[in-house]
């Protein structure tokens, strides 16, 4: 990769993977209460993209999603989406509603319902995260579902932030339920005038901290 | 992808030639439009974000709204060798993905987008010879100068043509 060490250096790095270790910690709890089973998370990588390298880091300009997307509002305002890999949705279901669902362009209500809660916790975690570790106050509006090409997604997300490119905080999480595993990435796209906000935290808070 | 297939970005615009072929990825809310002047094969799209460039804030490439892209566009299909009048346009996106959610404007970005698209070509004097539009789904064009035909892909559906 190499694209994003220009943006973020290892100390900020570190910093967001820490966030990225706790907010999935609190969402395993979270989901584990709602599905009444243990589902464990953990975070699989932390990255910081630029919005053409997006489609590439979710396997190809091609790959088809499933996105739960939500407005972010508060001292950062943006858009965070959570993506699925499509073809594996039928076992996610399984895993939330313990039904698995063959076709995902037929997913019952409650397979939709479910999928849409699974991103707004995980979203609410990293951004309790966030505020805990950078002090940053922020809160996400109603989810949406959305089955299509990652890069449409992406094009009417960029499409809302008038921005034609854009920089986006990644946090690869790995879903595990006994031996199933699944990928959700998260992603935070601040609007511009909040992603200098996002920069300076990450640099007050690390500079206060001393030796980094 | 072959060497004959060029990709459009977002807000980007590209001219070409029969045998190339011109392609835009993933159209959500963004609409690509194409030129194309079937007697000399040449032709050009368009990756169109927004609709007007009287409110953008700051420095921004023309290619990005359809008020801008779309007379620099047709210039550069002339500069290439294209005749003004036999040009036909062929418009492609503007849909409205999350339209499950509560709307924050009152007509979608992606109709607005269209809505700017058709009214900038009316002006050009440039006819419309085809639209894929609007709906909540996107959608990946391919453009071939051999043609001009525009092939749609949208997940899960069977492929269109215009």
């Amino acid at each position: 990769m190499g694209q994003e060490a220009e943006l973020f250096n290892d100390f900020q790095l570190d910093a967001l993977k820490e966030i990225g270790n706790i907010g999935a910690g609190n969402a395993a709890t979270a989901l584990s209460q709602m599905v009444g089973r243990r589902v464990d998370m953990s975070v699989t990588q932390v990255q910081v993209l630029k919005t053409d390298g997006i489609a590439a880091f979710l396997g190809g300009i091609e790959q088809n999603v499933a996105a739960v997307h939500m407005p972010v509002y508060g001292e950062i305002c943006g858009i965070a989406l959570v993506f699925f890999p499509l073809d594996r949705i039928g076992e996610l279901c399984g895993m939330l509603v313990g039904k698995r669902e063959d076709d995902p362009f037929v997913l019952s209500e409650m397979g939709q319902s479910a999928i849409k809660e699974v991103g707004s916790i995980l979203t609410g975690a990293y951004l309790s995260a966030l505020f805990r570790l950078m002090n940053l106050q922020m809160i996400h509006g109603v989810p949406g579902l959305v089955l299509d090409m990652a890069q449409a997604v992406l094009d009417t997300v960029l499409v809302e932030l008038e921005q034609k490119e854009e920089i986006a905080i990644v946090i690869e999480t790995q879903f595990l339920e006994n031996d199933k595993k699944l990928t959700g990435s998260f992603f935070l796209l601040p609007e511009t005038g909040s992603l200098r906000k996002l920069f300076n935290a990450f640099s007050k808070t690390l500079g206060l901290s001393g030796n980094g | 992808m072959d060497e004959e297939s060029r990709v459009v970005g977002i807000a980007e615009m590209t001219v070409a030639q029969s045998p190339q072929r011109l392609v835009a990825f993933g159209l959500g809310s963004c609409v690509g439009v194409t030129l194309y002047d079937g007697k000399t094969k040449t032709g050009g799209m368009a990756h169109v974000m927004l609709p007007s460039s009287r409110l953008r804030s700051g420095e921004a490439p023309p290619g990005k709204y359809a008020d801008t892209a779309l007379g620099i566009l047709a210039a550069e299909v002339e500069k290439a060798g294209a005749r003004r009048g036999n040009l036909e346009a062929k418009i492609v996106g503007g849909a409205n993905m999350f339209s499950d959610l509560p709307q924050s404007a009152p007509v979608p970005i992606g109709l607005r987008n269209v809505d700017a698209v058709r009214q900038k070509l009316a002006e050009l004097d440039i006819p419309i010879a085809g639209e894929a539009v609007g709906g909540n789904r996107g959608r990946t064009m391919v453009f071939n100068l051999e043609d001009g035909r525009v092939e749609i892909r949208i997940l899960n559906q069977p492929m269109q043509y215009l």
